[in-house]
């Protein structure tokens, strides 16, 4: 069992030395090569995912474009899946990620990220028609949630003590709940409330008020400092000009948080 | 073995405890006394009844044995709702447990009627008692005497069975100690005090069962004697 342990914690240590040796100077390395490996988990609509000819797309496929042309490469998907996008990063299998990456402080002892150029809300949906504007709107209303989640942490603090909160096993008995009138609002992803509007197109669910937001940066190799300068700046100027938000929009059917474009102030 | 224990941790949510114990024994209650009513109704007319009202009965206890109580809670709490009628989450789980105790209990009632000697029966036409007369003094209350440590155990089960309607969600003890338990991390911790808190409640259903049965048969609390 030591063995085993030595022997991973060597193989992890010299995927990240060679990946050091490697990257020495990644952004001139693409430039000359022409190429950017970038990672991407394609199982993610509607972040990144395979359209019905397989062809790559997606708000992260889309800025991944956008990101090759301005810095006049071509673009190589590294597809890789939730797990394993930092390891691919580490071993030298990409040069950046960009795979709906959220910002976190345990991810910053591994990698660097980039300026946030999307995110994610979760949030309180209900009917259209019901009025809610502020959480104090949610006195005395049933709302469903997943035991145990962030969703469910975030609106025990926020929601008002008369609030009937009602918390189920799994997110799949909290959409049955949802999608069978047994309960009306609900507090989750957006991708999640779109999918139960998809499933009952009767029920309007709308989100109404923002939980939580989670920042998503491009990761990048800690010593590549100037391909994070390059990319920051990228960022900004597509922040200011508008384009990351368009690509966000096309594909989430929501605005890019707001919180993703002060960041770029 | 280098897990560090911390109750502590787990008992500090002692009001989220309390209010799980308090779901759960109110869970059992309600579905206690229904249950008891809805079985013996149905047992008498199971033993006694026309044959299409037993065809009715022997329906419903079939289906009811033979299908999950999980199942049964989904149909009440999802189905139904899916059909307009949305019934509040604990009332949908008290009528699951109801109905699937009510099932179980027709039978074990059953039993005991038919334990009942024919001769008891002729004993009291010959004394001239009406009918129902004879039903609740010479066959309800000694076929109930017979199986009631068989029905008390049913019910012991009942209770410990209800932390199932926890994944349809109620709050009751069990649900209530997931959420600590995704709170604090600390499961281990948190499944020893269940443990502990459903065995005592287990042995509270049991006494409150026997004390119940002293109340109820007077011959066992006088003679000390069981039928």
């Amino acid at each position: 069992m030591k063995r085993l342990a030595s022997l991973f914690a060597f193989t992890m240590v010299s995927l990240v030395a060679m990946g050091q040796v490697a990257s020495a100077d990644t952004l001139e390395k693409i430039k000359s090569a022409g190429t950017i490996r970038i990672a991407i988990d394609l199982s993610v609509p509607p972040w990144s995912f395979k359209d019905e000819n397989l062809n790559p797309t997606g708000s992260e496929v889309e800025a991944a474009k956008l990101l090759a042309a301005d810095l006049g490469a071509r673009m190589e998907i590294v597809a890789t899946n939730g797990a394993n996008r930092i390891p691919f990063l580490l071993s030298n299998r990409a040069d950046v990620i960009m795979s709906a990456l959220s910002i976190t402080d345990e991810r910053k002892k591994l990698i660097a990220f980039s300026l946030p150029y999307a995110g994610a809300t979760t949030y309180v949906a209900a009917p259209k028609s019901m009025d809610i504007k502020t959480f104090v709107d949610l006195s005395g209303k049933r709302i469903a949630v997943t035991r145990g989640t962030t969703n469910d942490a975030d609106l025990t603090a926020a929601a008002p003590r008369d609030a009937q909160i009602i918390r189920f096993e799994d997110e799949a008995t909290t959409m049955t709940a949802v999608v069978s009138n047994q309960v009306d609002l609900v507090a989750q992803v957006p991708t999640l409330i779109d999918l139960i509007n998809k499933k009952s197109p009767d029920k309007h669910l709308e989100p109404k008020l923002p939980l939580r937001t989670a920042l998503m940066g491009v990761g990048l190799r800690k010593e590549d400092t100037e391909l994070k300068q390059w990319v920051d700046g990228w960022v900004k100027t597509n922040v200011v000009n508008g384009k990351l938000q368009e690509i966000f929009k096309k594909f989430q059917g929501t605005d890019l948080p707001k919180e993703v474009a002060a960041a770029s102030q | 073995m280098t897990y560090q224990f911390d109750f502590g941790a787990v008992l500090a949510y002692w009001p989220l405890l309390l209010e799980g114990i308090w779901t759960t024994l109110r869970l059992t209650f309600f579905s206690t006394v229904f249950g008891i009513l809805i079985g013996a109704f149905c047992a008498v007319i199971r033993t006694g009844g026309s044959s299409w009202a037993r065809a009715v009965i022997s329906l419903y206890v079939e289906f009811i044995r033979n299908t999950p109580l999980l199942v049964q809670a989904y149909f009440l709490i999802f189905g139904i709702a899916s059909l307009g009628i949305r019934l509040p989450i604990l009332v949908g789980a008290t009528i699951a447990l109801t109905v699937n105790i009510g099932a179980y209990t027709t039978e074990i009632v059953r039993a005991g009627i038919e334990s009942i000697h024919r001769g008891q029966l002729e004993a009291a036409t010959c004394l001239g008692l009406s009918r129902t007369q004879t039903y609740l003094h010479v066959v309800i209350r000694p076929a109930l005497e017979r199986v009631y440590p068989a029905l008390s155990s049913q019910y012991v089960l009942l209770m410990l069975a209800s932390s199932i309607v926890s994944s349809v969600g109620v709050e009751e003890l069990f649900g209530m100690s997931n959420r600590i338990q995704s709170e604090t991390f600390r499961n281990f911790e948190i499944f020893v005090v269940l443990g502990i808190i459903y065995l005592l409640l287990a042995m509270l259903v049991r006494t409150g069962f026997t004390l119940l049965g002293l109340a109820m048969f007077p011959r066992r609390r006088k003679l000390g004697t069981s039928l």
